[in-house]
């Protein structure tokens, strides 16, 4: 009876842990998508590879996001010219509203539109924010879900260490 | 004097003796070593022949996947070119198959730039029965005067056996100075 209790046991947390482990994007190739930006151009990550990249998936009704917004663009305007690119995924069902933020915050970041949800998806993106960091070679290294003032810093200690791969 | 030719005669019978002995050794020994030497050798054309049995199933099993995975007979698969490209800015192109979308492209500018210079990108790839099915492709994009622009081109096209090529070309019409969309099968 305990050998039986030992091994359903030891099943349940080889089970739990592969759930974990498949749940999460991070060491995964990061999933390639194309979106319709603020500045009317489509914007493919894929094209970014060779970069660090950081995707952010924001809306308007998070308050988390319009802390963050304008930390995460002074990250991009340190790190833009060397080889550190940030986009800026909005989720809102209606457009207008996304542009109306971005140009009360002064963000200087691309800006693309989700409306139809299909990255945020792809993403597995369940809080918000979500800020995930992308490798040069294009692998999810970082995933972080919302935002608590301090996290900028670990963005860039983390931004700096994939900078220097 | 008897005793010298006894003396004698034994030691040589007693040197043909052991040279007959280490003339039996030496034919064992390469006996043996041909014995062995046809043992690696059977062992090495078994281990070759196990080895290409190993790459044939390989292959045939590659094969097998890739038929069945877009076997051949029902494979369809879509291509969009632009020729020119002076009066379209493509942003976007959305196909649908007997009225069910199955793919919806956004171009980026460097995308676009690709086919401009001569690029055929493959927008999608599909199984379809044999018989006849319904293609609508939407172009979205900029057209003249940088206005925004959609335009949809539809084909009726029948499927049968072996694999189907459908282009999708955008080209300039320059007598109404407007972009033109075709649909057009490949023989």
């Amino acid at each position: 009876m305990k050998m039986k209790n030992i091994l359903l046991g030891l099943l349940f947390s080889a089970f739990a842990a592969t759930s974990l482990a498949s749940s999460g994007l991070t060491g995964q190739a990061a999933p390639d998508f194309a979106l319709k930006s603020a500045s009317g151009e489509n914007l493919r990550l894929s094209e970014y590879r060779g970069d660090v990249v950081m995707v952010n998936f924001w809306a308007t009704w998070c308050g988390p996001c319009r802390q963050e917004m304008p930390l995460l663009d002074e990250l991009y305007s340190r790190y833009g010219r060397v080889g550190f690119s940030l986009l800026g995924v909005n989720i809102d069902d209606n457009s207008s509203k996304a542009m109306n933020m971005v140009s009360e915050l002064g963000v200087s970041f691309p800006v693309l539109f989700d409306s139809n949800k299909a990255v945020s998806k792809l993403y597995e993106v369940d809080a918000m924010p979500v800020t995930v960091l992308i490798d040069r070679e294009g692998t999810v290294r970082y995933v972080h879900l919302g935002y608590k003032p301090g996290y900028e810093e670990k963005y860039l200690d983390q931004i700096r260490s994939l900078l220097r791969e | 004097m008897v005793t010298n030719r006894l003396l004698i005669s034994l030691i040589v019978s007693m040197l043909l003796v052991f040279s007959a002995t280490s003339i039996a050794q030496e034919t064992a020994v390469a006996d043996a070593e041909a014995a062995s030497r046809e043992k690696f050798r059977s062992l090495d054309e078994d281990v070759q022949n196990l080895k290409k049995e190993v790459l044939d199933l390989n292959r045939d099993l590659f094969l097998l996947e890739e038929e069945l995975l877009f076997p051949a007979n029902s494979q369809v698969a879509f291509f969009v070119s632009l020729d020119v490209g002076e009066y379209f800015d493509l942003d976007s192109v959305n196909l649908k198959i007997d009225g069910k979308e199955v793919a919806n492209y956004l171009y980026t500018e460097r995308e676009a730039e690709a086919l401009a210079r001569g690029g055929v990108h493959r927008v999608h790839m599909a199984n379809l029965k044999t018989g006849d099915h319904e293609l609508i492709a939407i172009f979205t994009g900029a057209g003249p005067n940088i206005r925004d622009y959609r335009r949809g081109a539809t084909l009726t096209f029948d499927k049968g056996i072996g694999a189907k090529y459908i282009e999708l070309e955008i080209t300039d019409r320059v007598k109404k100075q407007q972009p033109e969309f075709v649909i057009k099968e490949w023989e």
